[in-house]
Order: structure tokens, then sequence, then C-alpha cells
């Protein structure tokens, strides 16, 4: 009976589901804060992305009358939950391995694509001009990153030699770490270049940007539907931080004290990729962003790739 | 949310109201006062947990300035009307209480609480910022028994 | 790579938030912030509401005397009347904590009443004159200054005539 329960408990309570909810939250909180105090500003208390939930929980939602309905509603649910199936998807280092049924990396990489997906669909689904720009823009920008994140995780693979996320956390547990591989270092670079896009941080923040296009495709959203898109986003920042992790450094103890590494690992790379970067930078034009990944992190990931290919 | 007492839900989502601009036809000071408040290290609103949101729909605390002039006025009552409930307005500066300076004049559609209502008023030309956080914290009380 | 040393610099530093309002709230020494009025100093010139930008003071005459009114939402704090006012008897304090709940609306004004007084002289319902104006003007003593107090303009005129040709006297006869 137990081992039927077990692949719905990973998805809704550990790793997936409420852990990555309250640890994506935690995690957000903590980079406002750290971005507030490096502005020389108090910042907002650890738990606020919590009560921004709370609240949006309490509201109602309003559906425009030029909207599609189902298409508006469905787009948050689906994604949010598309994130909670791949937040049981990534492998945390000698605490929980995911189940072999649910799928591996590739079964990732497409679930990884799906709250972009939703985001564009929900600006669409809108119904307003402002929703349709957010739309083509977050086309755009995934159309550019996800080449190299494509040629980053095909770069491990064949390193690897396997597509399985638990076969490439067992290989680097007996071969070392792949962060000390120089084959793999540009890799590295593609995949922070990568990530604060995904995650839509400055200075990637351009489908949702506040200043430029009114929120883009969340301009419209409010109460629950809101709510479930920044429960997708904070899920979506475990899920990529934890794949990065599985890529690149997942070493560490076992048991309770492996979690905490885990943990603190995810927080390391959120300060330094994510906060720094946000606070240091404005946001990019979509066309710059655009020649941007096609430019550096696609050169890189290509470069490990082929390196990788060759030696294998 | 039944199984929680609702005063808990209602305490805990009374700390993130999220502020929204209006600028009802005003000569931008107390719009320039207002991104003072929210933007430079001084006077940080994010420690009550707001923050200013680029949508009406997602905005707790509607801060309105200018007095209501003919050609914004259709706008403003449209967009007022966008913001979902529950919502406190609060009246920035003394042309939405009043009319200002530009009380008597043709273009200006009188006190804003003519078409709106209105449930705190920070008096100024411009208020000084902490009495727009003053404002906006008695705000957020009032909006505590609204939620 | 400069701001990596500014953001680093600043975290060293820590928050530079003020504390309001959790805490006190510096201000500025001579902030123009709520109005106060002096009646007892004003001698009723409206000086201050000829030069009012928004038209936010009243002059009203009541049956009592000279009723001032001030309406603070409607004031723009520009100190043209604290400027203006030949005997300071309207100010600006530095109190900004002007913030309140609608209900209040009509609540934020400075009041204040210059009274009638019923003319010692000739029996006449006249304002009195304002303190400031009859210190400036005639140096009284304060039973001068309550003597003339009470009186119109007309039998003022007399008594100052009055009292200055008493000082001459005593002025002329202590030299003597």
């Amino acid at each position: 009976m137990l081992e039927y329960l077990a692949l719905p408990l990973a998805v809704l309570l550990f790793p997936g589901g409420l852990f990555a909810l309250a640890f994506g939250l935690v995690l957000k909180g903590a980079d406002r804060r750290v971005a507030a105090r490096l502005q020389r500003r108090v910042g907002p208390p650890l738990l606020q992305p919590v009560f921004d939930l709370v609240k949006l929980a309490a509201k109602r939602t309003m559906v425009p009358d030029v909207a599609f309905r189902p298409v508006f509603l469905g787009a948050p649910i689906i994604g949010t939950v598309a994130m909670m199936l791949a937040a049981a998807l990534v492998p945390i280092a000698g605490v929980y391995a995911p189940d072999p049924r649910l799928g591996d990396l590739l079964v990732l990489l497409y679930l990884l694509a799906v709250p972009a997906v939703a985001m564009m669909v929900a600006g669409s689904a809108s119904g307003s001009p402002f929703g349709a720009i957010g739309f083509s823009r977050e086309m755009v920008l995934m159309l550019a990153y996800e080449g190299p994140l494509l040629l980053v995780v095909g770069a491990v693979a064949v390193k690897t030699g396997s597509f399985s996320l638990t076969d490439i956390v067992a290989y680097q547990q007996t071969h070392g770490a792949n962060l000390l591989d120089p084959v793999l270092w540009p890799a590295l670079v593609a995949f922070m270049a990568f990530f604060p896009a995904n995650l839509g941080v400055a200075p990637f923040d351009i489908p949702e940007a506040e200043t430029e296009v009114l929120e883009g495709p969340l301009l419209e959203y409010s109460g629950p539907a809101l709510g479930l898109f920044k429960m997708m986003s904070a899920v979506k920042a475990v899920v990529v931080l934890g794949l990065g992790i599985a890529l690149f450094l997942p070493t560490g103890p076992e048991g309770a004290l492996g979690l905490l590494v885990h943990a603190a690992k995810m927080l390391v790379l959120v300060l330094a990729g994510m906060t720094l970067l946000r606070t240091s930078v404005g946001r990019m034009r979509i066309d710059q962003a655009f020649a941007f990944f096609l430019k550096w992190p696609l050169a890189l990931a290509a470069a490990s790739f082929a390196v990788a290919l060759a030696f294998a | 949310m039944g199984f929680m007492p609702k005063d808990i839900i209602k305490g805990i989502a009374a700390r993130s109201p999220w502020l929204y601009r209006i600028n009802a036809g005003s000569c931008n000071g107390c719009d320039v006062e207002l991104a003072t408040t929210a933007c430079i290290p001084r006077y940080d609103v994010e420690r009550l947990g707001c923050q200013y949101c680029g949508s009406p729909r997602h905005a707790d605390i509607v801060l309105i300035t200018g007095p209501l002039t003919a050609r914004v006025k259709d706008k403003v009552l449209r967009l007022y009307e966008e913001i979902p409930d529950p919502k406190v307005t609060v009246a920035v500066g003394i042309c939405p209480i009043s009319g200002g300076v530009f009380r008597e004049s043709y273009a200006v559609c009188g006190p804003i609480d003519k078409y709106i209502p209105v449930d705190v008023n920070v008096p100024g030309c411009p208020p000084r910022p902490q009495a727009i956080l003053e404002g906006i914290a008695q705000a957020i009380e009032i909006w505590k028994t609204r939620l | 790579m400069n701001f990596l040393g500014i953001l680093m610099r600043n975290l060293a530093q820590g928050p530079s938030t003020e504390a309001f309002p959790f805490g006190e709230a510096t201000t500025p020494k001579g902030l123009r912030g709520r109005v106060h009025f002096d009646a007892a100093a004003c001698m009723g010139c409206r000086l201050c509401e000829q030069v009012c930008a928004p038209g936010a003071i009243r002059f009203e005459k009541r049956k009592e005397g000279l009723g001032f009114l001030l309406w603070h939402n409607s004031c723009c704090f520009c100190g043209l009347c604290q400027h203006c006012c030949p005997v300071d008897a309207i100010a600006l304090t530095e109190d900004w904590h002007l913030a309140h709940p609608e209900s209040e609306k009509f609540a934020m004004v400075e009041e204040g009443l210059l009274p009638n007084v019923a003319c010692a002289g000739c029996g006449k319902e006249t304002l009195s004159i304002g303190v400031n104006v009859a210190t400036l003007a005639f140096q009284p003593t304060a039973e001068e200054l309550a003597q003339l107090h009470a009186l119109c303009p007309a039998c003022r005129r007399k008594a100052s005539a009055a009292m200055q040709a008493a000082r001459k006297d005593a002025g002329t006869g202590g030299q003597s």
C-alpha cells in the first residue's frame, strides 16, 4: 500500500508540492531581503511572499469579458501542477532519488517549458494588448534561452552517457562533481546566464516588466489565479536551481544534513546568481536579450557540448 | 479556508498591501513624492509589506493624486472600477481632497469624493514622504477591517 | 565591476532607512506644517485672506466678532500668510502629522475669533485692537494697554492722544 502512496506523496509533499512551494517562497523572501540590504534599505520580512500568497487567496479573481475563460483560468493551474511534478523529478543527492517511472531529464526539460508556455498562453487569453506583447516577448525570450539550456544538458548527458538524472548524480558521486571538470566550465557559465532568464529576473525580466508592458501576461490576473502564478514561479525556482545543482554539484552528505547542504547550495546560487545580478543591472530590451543569448551562452554551451562529445 | 480562524488569515493577509497610483490630472508634485516614498532607501515602504504594482488588478491601496480634471475624469472612473474589492482609497495632496490651488478652474471636476469613496486624506502640497507613509499606515488599518 | 564594490559597501554600511513609522522621524527646522492662528495678536486687516493662494482662509463678520477660518485641506502650506502678516498673528508650525480619515475631513480647521467688545468710551460694539499692533504703535504699559484694548477707534484716538500728552508732561516734569 505504501509503495502506491510513495509517488503521489513525492509529487504533493516532498520534494514536490508543499516542500518545494515552501522552500521556493523562503528563497524568494531571502532574495528580496538581501536585495534590499544591498540597496541600503531594510526590506520586507523573510516570509513576505507567504503573506502575499495568503492575501491573494483572500481577494477575488476578476475575469475580463474579452478573455477566453477556460484558458485564462486553466493556464495557471496547469503551470503550477507541471512545476510540482517537475520538482518530484529532481534528485537531491543522498536524500531523494526520483522514481524512474516518473521520467528522466528529457521529461524534466519538457516540464520546464510548461510554465513559460502557460504564461504566454495566459497573456494571449487575457485579451488585452499588453498581454499580447507579453506573450510575444516571452516567446522570443524562450526561444533564446532554450538553445543554451539544451546544449548544457546535452554536454552533461554526453559526458555521463545517460539522460537519467539519477545516473548523472551517481556518476558525479564516483567521478567527482562536474563543477571541477574544466570541460564543463563553459557550460556552467552558460547555465548561470540561462537561469535568471528562466526565472524572470533582471536583466531578463522583459515579459513581466512593470513599467513597460504593465506586467504583460499577468496584467488581467487578480486574486487566487495570480496567486497560482506566484506559486508556479516559486516552485520553478526550486526546480531550476535543483536541476543546476544536480548537473554540476550534487555531492554532499546523506540524510537530513544532506537536505540542509542542498538548501544552502540553493541559497548561495540564488544570492550570488540572482540577487547580485538583479540589484546591479537594469533591464535589457528584448532584441538585446535575444542577441545576447544567441552569442555567448550558446557559443559556450556548444563548445562544452562539442568537447564532451569529442572526449566521450 | 474554513478550518483556520478567519482572524489569523486576515492578520496575515493584511501584511501585504499592494499600492497602485492613479494620477488624476496632478501637477506631478505628489507623484514625485510617491515615487520617492517607494524608491529611495530612506523611506522604504517594503518594510510594511507594500510594493508598487503595475496593474490595477493587483492593487489593494489606491493612491490618487491630482484634482479630477475634465480630461481624465472618465478614464479615472473606469480605471477605479477595474480595481478589485476590497480596496482602500487614499487621496494624496490637497488637490483630490478639495481641488487644491486649482479649485475654481473650469477644467477641474471638483473634489474626488464626489465620484469615488475616499477613505484617508493626506493634506500637503505636496505632503512629506513621512506624512504619506502615515496615511498609508492608516489605510492599512482600514483595509484590515475590510478583508 | 565598480558596482560590485558599491554593493559590498552597501551591505557593510547597513540600511539607511529612517525609523518612521516604527520610530521618530526627523523634522527639519522651519518645516511648514499645521497653521497656528493667534486671535489676540490679530488686528483683522485680512491681508492673509488676500494673499492666500488657494483661498483657504476665510474671515466672517459675525455677531460675536470677526471669525477666522482656515481649512487645512485647502491650504497649500506656502507660508504667504505668515510672510505678509504685519503683526505675526498667523504662523506655520512644524507639525506635519495631518493624515486623517475621510470622516474628519471638515474637522481639519484652524479657527479663531476676534471678539466684539462694547467700547468703554461710547458703548459702540467694536473689534478690540490687536495686542501686537497696539504694542508696536503705542509702546503702552500694561494698564495703558488694558485701557486701549476696550475702546473703539474714535475713542482710542482721543485716549492715545491724552496718553502721549501725559508722557510728554511726565518727561519734561522729570527733567525740570
